[in-house]
């Protein structure tokens, strides 16, 4: 109990790095029920891997142009979330547009984009002279070094998102759920999609900057798949979801702090358990899932 | 009765620009109750898609005579089991949908909306059961969620895509009383894809009949009788 009085205290050292990671837990899943609403959970795992891939080529650039830096923490940061945001929007449009079309196979594509965005992110940091230095930890997402210029932009991406996801949910319901009602009522599903996909790739870019491509998949995922087993309708889906999240990133915390263990795995163990602990009641108890 | 609303001309329908039906030349009469009939593969559905505005048509167009120069407004029922059933959305949620036409992006629809999806639902007899799962509705309690929703886009023309599919007899009996009914009541003009010559016979004014790339349309009196179908089935044996 003494440390979760730390974790609590204004004073806490690392009061950011609980913020953060608690945002992140909150938001995540609100985007990652219309991943799993849209069956795209295989772009699930691999969006965050290409950001991450999109980081190593932003901060590789300098590089690549001669101006050799370990990048101060700001504009490090920018370069980072400028790339990661570029490389994630394009990967997810590109990637909805050809299943849109119908050919080829679609998980293949994204198997293909997971697999080559991975090995290409360690071989630009293998090959730069920073990288082990500078933005290794940006890679891993280590949420214990995190400024309050980092948390201030991660609140405000995120509560855009939330702004956006809130106010044009039933738009963007509609669309997903049935996009020939949503035609003939005159919407255009187009501008709905890209609409889902920017908050998306927002969502995605900002929670692998401050968490990394582990923990950015594991809270898109598993509080969505742990709340659908439970949920009755969409509001209390998106609610279980979101407090999933936001409890396993505060708790894992509190754990890693007190066993002295790295955040991000601790947060995915943590959430996987909760998963199993939760399909477990849903097959012991039918009264209990949905 | 006889006022056309919508016309056909020289239209060519099918996919990424292969037609799969050509040289169609007809028109819908307000009000009426037509029935598009034909084998599976014929283009029935891909017809009431492109009425619609889901497909582009490879060629021609289609030309539609709307109230007071208002674009018409269709209620479209799609095939029921279309629908994935990971959506944790209850018969009301879906029906709501038909409503959001006229709700602006951003808004919460009003509750007076709200009460016109329960007056829909109840008319089509579906009140008892629409806050349950939609998912997990017998197929003739989705169709009536469905044509709820349609109604509640306030729709000049009802399309319905088979809406009697995996639908027994007595329902198939219910749902086709109740969409004559709401026709008469609300004056709209109703399409509807089948396979079922019973209900074509029964609840059909017009008939618009595909049959090898050919388009026929009449009266069920001038197409469905023993010698009209004799010589159309001829032309499938030949």
């Amino acid at each position: 109990m003494e440390t979760l009085h730390q974790i609590l205290s204004p004073d806490f050292l690392l009061r950011n790095s609980v913020y953060t990671s608690v945002l992140v837990g909150f938001c995540c899943p609100l985007v990652g029920v219309f991943l799993v609403l849209r069956r795209l959970v295989f772009m699930g795992v691999a969006l965050p891997q290409i950001s991450s891939m999109g980081v190593a080529i932003a901060l590789s650039l300098p590089l690549w142009l001669g101006y050799l830096t370990a990048h101060g923490s700001q504009s490090g940061h920018a370069l980072a979330f400028a790339g990661s945001m570029v490389f994630t929007i394009t990967a997810i449009l590109l990637l909805a547009f050809l299943e849109r079309r119908g050919q080829g196979l679609p998980e293949g594509r994204i198997g293909v984009a997971y697999v080559v965005s991975s090995a290409l992110s360690i071989l630009l940091l293998a090959t730069n002279p920073y990288g082990e230095i500078g933005w290794l930890d940006l890679l891993k997402g280590e949420v214990i070094t995190v400024s309050n210029f980092d948390l201030m932009v991660t609140g405000i991406v995120l509560t855009l998102v939330l702004a956006a996801l809130a106010l044009f949910h039933k738009e963007i319901l509609l669309v997903s759920f049935d996009r020939a009602m949503a035609i003939t009522l005159g919407k255009n599903v187009v501008f709905w999609d890209v609409l889902l996909y920017l908050l998306i790739g927002l969502t995605v870019s900002i929670a692998v900057l401050s968490v990394g491509p582990l923990i950015a998949f594991g809270f898109l995922l598993i509080p969505a798949l742990t709340a659908h087993l439970f949920a009755h309708n969409m509001r209390q889906f998106m609610t279980i979801a979101s407090l999933v999240g936001g409890a396993a990133a505060f708790l894992g915390f509190w754990i890693s702090y007190q066993w002295d263990l790295p955040v991000g795995p601790t947060d995915v163990v943590l959430l996987g358990t909760l998963y199993a602990a939760g399909w477990i009641i849903a097959q012991l108890l039918p009264g209990a899932r949905n | 009765m006889n006022e056309s609303l919508i016309r056909l001309d020289g239209l060519s329908i099918g996919y990424n620009g292969q037609p799969v039906l050509s040289g169609i030349s007809l028109s819908i009469a307000r009000g009426s109750l037509t029935a598009i009939l034909g084998a599976n593969g014929s283009g029935k559905s891909t017809l009431l898609k492109t009425m619609l505005g889901l497909l582009l048509p490879v060629e021609g167009h289609i030309e539609t005579t709307a109230a007071a120069g208002k674009p018409l407004v269709f209620g479209y029922v799609p095939q029921s089991t279309q629908f994935d059933p990971v959506y944790l959305l209850t018969g009301v949620d879906v029906a709501l949908m038909g409503t959001y036409g006229r709700v602006r992006p951003g808004r919460l629809v009003p509750p007076a909306e709200r009460a016109f999806t329960h007056d829909c639902l109840r008319a089509v007899g579906a009140q008892e059961f629409a806050c349950k799962r939609f998912a997990e509705l017998s197929e003739g309690q989705k169709q009536r969620v469905l044509i709820a929703r349609a109604l509640t886009a306030r729709p000049d023309v009802l399309m319905l895509d088979e809406p009697t599919a995996g639908v027994d007899h007595a329902a198939t009996h219910a749902v086709m009383e109740f969409i004559s009914q709401i026709r008469t009541e609300r004056r709209i003009t109703v399409l509807l894809v089948t396979h079922d010559f019973a209900v074509v016979s029964r609840y059909a004014e017009q008939i618009i009949w595909l049959h090898q790339g050919r388009v026929l349309q009449g009266t069920a009196k001038e197409l469905l009788t023993p010698k009209r179908m004799a010589e159309i089935l001829e032309m499938e044996t030949d």
